[in-house]
């Protein structure tokens, strides 16, 4: 009987998991391509290169359209357990995200700017739990947008809202303030930049940084200086981006700590008790796959195999963020008011403002490295 | 008349809880790393080598159905290499060897010396990977 049941469930899932895959499919496969060759405003691929659509936003887009104008304002029961198996593609997608990173690249940046850059992480939650309180904010909005505004924006967001049982309303709420900072931040850093003399070294750090979203870093620090080699902004901006990226799972362990100690101590149980429930054992598997890439155990640098586990990865990312915008209801979105917005614009100001700030006072012209 | 209570939504898991979920994804991801690393050991066909950077080919150091070991020299390129220092750009043209990554067996050479590449747009030559290493 129960063998019949779990064939059963497999056999639910397929309608919902097929809407899901074969709408990453189209998009990866016709949409990217051909955003990436339309001209725009005079310039081709402007969808990609000023917007920043990809795959990533146009999934969430795409699932948020199924739901609130497709199927009427929820999932119909028929495709409703496959799209339950989103949960399932995210957490996956996140733990193959280590194996973007390695520690050797950390070896590189040297140990104050690695207090630095975490510094400015944690700072920037603490700055958003601070104002989340004052403007009232759900404690799971708090966590996620924390993580969106400290990190890197999307993935840590998506990390974040699965320890901090976040709706997926307020997983969209933190992506799309991040992003719309990230835009104008865009437009205005190379030309601060420039106006105060910042070497590439300086603004790299400042943005790597500052700015919210990792795509966003890297088309900043291209804007200020186009060329991509060794001493340019591109190089340092990202190398500083990925010290806050590999800071994901602390920043989901802090913030899982963080939101499950009111529990504890409203039903007077443990806080080791509790975390030994609600701990995302699965940020450990991110921590596991950094260390794979770093001993070239899925491939050197630049090899087939490696280009191929990331690619793998983005397809199983991509699924599941279909699937979180078909949790996403635009109602919710309305009823949260404009808080969340708020309290991450002032967050992602402060954080810009104090990064150029402590650039300018203590990163020399010239990295050592 | 009997009141239909709306349907409630159910949850974002088919798993029993967050923690079952956990290890779900860590199993999968497991089974995926480990099927891509079978699968380009074992079962890829071959490797088409596209040009690591914009430059020109000075020499070709294989022959067609050549073996080849990992950090074997495979051509030689003329490439110019940029780097800022104290602000400014400099640039100055090196040759640089591009070394296979994978143990495998030379099976077409598409370009020739003396021609132009673009970088990750060009296939300068195909590799078979040996059975066994990951190319």
């Amino acid at each position: 009987m129960d063998e019949r049941n779990v064939f059963k469930k497999i056999l639910s899932i397929i309608p919902g998991l097929a809407i899901m895959v074969l709408t990453l499919y189209g998009l990866r496969t016709y949409v990217e391509p051909w955003m990436s060759s339309a001209v725009i405003l005079g310039q081709k691929g402007w969808m990609v290169k000023v917007l920043h659509l990809n795959y990533i936003l146009l999934a969430i887009i795409v699932g948020m359209l199924y739901r609130n104008l497709l199927f009427g304002g929820r999932i119909p029961s028929w495709a409703e357990e496959g799209f339950r198996t989103t949960r399932l593609f995210i957490k996956t997608g996140v733990i193959m995200l280590g194996s973007l990173y390695t520690i050797q690249s950390l070896a590189k940046i040297g140990g104050v700017a690695i207090v630095l850059i975490l510094s400015f992480v944690f700072g920037t939650i603490f700055l958003v739990m601070i104002l989340g309180r004052i403007f009232g904010m759900d404690r799971s909005m708090i966590g996620t947008m924390g993580a969106a505004s400290g990190v890197c924006g999307v993935s840590a967001a998506i990390a974040t809202s699965t320890a901090v049982k976040a709706k997926p309303s307020e997983v969209a709420l933190a992506i799309a303030t991040i992003l719309g900072f990230g835009i104008v931040t865009m437009f205005i850093s190379p030309i601060i930049g420039k106006l105060i003399g910042l070497s590439d070294y300086q603004f790299g750090a400042w943005v790597g940084t500052g700015i919210l979203n990792s795509g966003q870093v890297l088309a900043t620090c291209l804007a200020f200086n186009p060329t991509i080699a060794p001493g340019t902004a591109v190089a340092y901006g990202e190398i500083w981006n990925v010290v806050r990226v590999i800071s994901i799972p602390f920043v989901v362990f802090f913030l899982t700590v963080w939101y499950w100690r009111a529990e504890a101590q409203t039903e007077h149980i443990s806080l080791f008790t509790i975390l030994k429930q609600k701990f995302p054992v699965f940020v450990l598997g991110f921590f596991a796959m950094t260390l794979l890439s770093s001993l070239n155990i899925l491939g050197e640098e630049g090899s087939s195999t490696l280009q191929l586990m990331r690619d793998t990865m983005s397809w199983i990312f991509g699924i599941g963020l279909v699937g979180i915008g078909a949790y996403i209801d635009v109602r919710e979105i309305k009823a949260a008011g404009g808080a969340p917005l708020k309290v991450g614009l002032v967050a992602g100001i402060a954080k810009y403002v104090i990064a150029l700030i402590v650039v300018l006072l203590f990163i020399s012209k010239e990295a050592n490295f | 008349m009997a009141h239909t209570a709306p349907k409630k939504e159910k949850g974002m898991t088919v798993f029993r809880s967050d923690r079952h979920e956990d290890m779900a994804a860590i199993v999968t991801s497991t089974l995926v790393v480990a099927f891509v690393l079978f699968y380009m050991a074992f079962l890829s066909g071959p490797i088409s080598l596209k040009a690591p950077s914009d430059g020109k080919i000075l020499k070709l150091a294989v022959s067609e159905n050549a073996p080849v070991k990992k950090g074997d020299v495979l051509l030689t390129m003329e490439v110019k290499e940029k780097k800022v220092t104290h602000g400014q750009m400099e640039e100055k043209v090196v040759s640089k060897d591009i070394k296979s990554k994978m143990n495998g067996t030379v099976v077409n050479i598409k370009a020739t010396e003396g021609s132009t590449i673009s970088k990750d747009k060009d296939v300068v030559m195909v590799l078979k990977p040996e059975k066994g290493s990951l190319p």
